[in-house]
């Protein structure tokens, strides 16, 4: 089984009399330890087939099977459960809690772990380390350069050991040099057998990715 | 378990991060519960003031005083209650095990050598001290001889006891009441002052007899009489055949009023509770609307907070809060916030009301009650006016906070 599966899917967004349809049928199929890109330009649906891929918004119409699970028939709070457990976000704005020290936030995901776990801080300082961040653990996100901060969303995004990391233009707020870094951590993480999807509108980013589709005006094209 | 303490230690941390937030929630609703705590302690102590005065007066006993309501409203102290009335009504009402009559002078010049003071006379019979359970605490009371005798003897009160004799032991020395010499055989116990706030223990009592015939030229009236009964249960009852025992007696046709007027402990307690009522009234409209205030500067603020956090509520949504979860943390900011308030609030009604009693002599007394009362009140505006907010919070959708 793959683990993400879309067949015909569809997404409308209905703003007053106004309807747009952002996702017109799309057929995809990630298998388990791929690297994907998906590439647009903006207001090409990229952004809502990741929110659609990482559970974060409902499709209209179609079929959605991720981890052999049929998404389209669950609930806010299961969707949430899934997001939780099965997927690691990353953002081009990093999304850190301002006022939580690094490591705090590493953390985040296991607040809202169903069940208990005792080793999840030992965890987040080996994630940490892992991406070169160990001695500044107690920093907050306003002590550290953007490069540091998306590092510890990729080690937050990592935290409850996801199958996929799902992200939506990690570099963009990131000057080149720095970029090539984080792709690198994504490599990695790709050869650890994790699942990476990421969105962008970079060709040199993309580049990093093992397949790589296109995305425009709501249909894709690989 | 372990999740809602994990989520709840988050709202704490907001409050901690959010540090001008908590400042201005803080003060407005430690402001509105100080207010509120200090009325539940105002009302409580003037019911325990008023119960305290209920049983000094004595639960089983009433007071009858010459004159109608109306007439002792403007002042006038009209003489209708006669010394055989008192008689009557003692032989009437069997299980009265004290009646006792008694007269007043006001202002009267007294002197104990060179030193003079203006007080009040009053004379009744040897049982005063047991009908006001007001015990002689030096010498002795004056005895039933004395009142026969019409003897020139007197009990005097703490107050003018240190205004005549200073540190003296005034037992057994002489005072001049209008030019005649009374020995002092005993002094009063301290009693403080009456619900109106007369102070009680400037007076000189004497035998009633001796006030009558040699300083009043009075044969009939009395001022009064105090009766206890045995069976204070009954006490309400007894007024209602007081009063018409001594209507009739009075001949008063139906129409007229009484020309008396009969003081129970409830009387007592409906004053005080009136004295207090105007205070409990104003503090509780100003603690009322600084609370909806404290309420309405919480959520205003508390809304700008959620359209300020969106991207964190994003970040926590993406990660798996469910909405449940970003209801509770945001209800618990708010609950912590005006917990914490409460607490402040509680402390505040304390030292102002410190100030309070300084100022009005204010019978305030703080309990467990009125603490918890504000605790309660604080958790009611937490949660009343932080749901709203937080309910917000939660409705966000993922993919609208994360676009933030």
């Amino acid at each position: 089984m793959p683990l993400c599966l879309l067949e015909k899917v569809k997404k409308t967004y209905r703003m007053g009399d106004l309807s747009v349809e952002a996702l017109k049928g799309i057929n995809l199929r990630i298998e388990k330890g791929e690297f994907v890109a998906i590439m647009g330009t903006s207001g090409s649906g990229k952004t809502t087939l990741m929110n659609i891929i990482g559970c974060l918004d409902v499709l209209t119409s179609g079929r959605y099977v991720f981890a052999d699970r049929e998404v389209s028939s669950l609930s806010d709070d299961e969707l949430s459960v899934i997001r939780n457990e099965h997927i690691g976000f990353v953002f081009q704005n990093f999304y850190l809690l301002p006022y939580a020290t690094a490591l705090e936030n590493v953390l985040l995901p296991t607040l809202y772990v169903e069940k208990r776990r005792d080793n999840a801080e030992k965890h987040a300082v080996d994630l940490l380390r892992l991406v070169g961040l160990e001695e500044r653990a107690k920093f907050r996100p306003n002590q550290l350069s953007g490069g540091e901060q998306q590092r510890v969303a990729i080690a937050r995004a990592l935290i409850n050991n996801p199958e996929l990391l799902l992200a939506d233009e990690p570099t963009g707020q990131l000057d080149s040099k720095t970029a090539v870094e984080i792709m690198s951590l994504f490599v990695k993480m790709n050869e650890q057998e994790k699942t990476v999807v990421v969105v962008t509108h970079n060709p040199n980013i993309a580049s990093f990715a093992k397949r790589i589709i296109q995305i425009k005006d709501g249909v894709i094209f690989e | 378990m372990d999740r809602l303490i994990k989520i709840i230690s988050q709202s704490i941390r907001a409050v901690r991060a959010f540090k001008l937030r908590t400042f201005f929630c803080l003060v407005s609703v430690a402001l509105g519960i100080a207010s509120i705590t200090v009325i539940v302690a105002a009302t409580e102590g003037a019911y325990k003031k008023a119960f305290e005065i209920v049983a000094r007066f004595g639960p089983d006993s009433l007071l009858i005083l010459g004159g109608g309501e109306q007439a002792r409203a403007a002042g006038e102290r009209p003489k209708t209650i006669t010394l055989d009335g008192v008689e009557a009504v003692k032989e009437a009402f069997r299980t009265a095990y004290l009646v006792v009559p008694m007269s007043t002078m006001r202002d009267v010049t007294v002197s104990h050598k060179d030193r003079k003071y203006q007080t009040r006379i009053t004379g009744s019979t040897s049982d005063y001290s047991r009908a006001w359970t007001w015990p002689v605490i030096q010498g002795s009371d004056f005895t039933e001889e004395d009142v026969k005798g019409l003897r020139n003897v007197g009990l005097i009160g703490q107050y003018t006891a240190k205004e005549l004799f200073g540190n003296e032991d005034p037992v057994g020395k002489y005072v001049l009441v209008k030019g005649i010499p009374v020995q002092i055989v005993g002094v009063l116990s301290e009693r403080g002052t009456s619900p109106a706030g007369e102070p009680l223990d400037d007076r000189i009592v004497i035998p009633i007899s001796t006030l009558m015939k040699k300083l009043q030229n009075e044969t009939k009236y009395v001022a009064g009489f105090r009766i206890r009964f045995l069976d204070h249960e009954n006490l309400y009852s007894y007024v209602e055949e007081l009063r018409s025992f001594i209507r009739k007696r009075h001949g008063l046709p139906p129409e007229e009023p009484d020309d008396f007027t009969i003081v129970s402990p409830k009387e007592i307690t409906k004053f005080l509770v009136a004295l207090t009522g105007s205070l409990v009234v104003f503090l509780g409209v100003t603690g009322i609307i600084s609370l909806i205030v404290a309420g309405f500067v919480l959520a205003n603020l508390f809304l700008l907070s959620v359209k300020e956090r969106t991207a964190e509520i994003g970040i926590r949504r993406a990660t798996g809060a469910k909405k449940r979860d970003i209801l509770i943390q945001f209800l618990g900011e708010s609950v912590v916030l005006t917990t914490i308030g409460g607490f402040v609030g509680f402390l505040l009604a304390l030292s102002s009301s410190k100030l309070l009693m300084l100022i009005a002599e204010f019978p305030i007394h703080f309990s467990w009650k009125a603490f918890f009362m504000g605790l309660l009140l604080s958790w009611v505006i937490g949660i009343g006016f932080g749901l709203q907010p937080a309910k917000r919070a939660a409705d966000l959708k993922p993919i609208e906070a994360i676009r933030g």
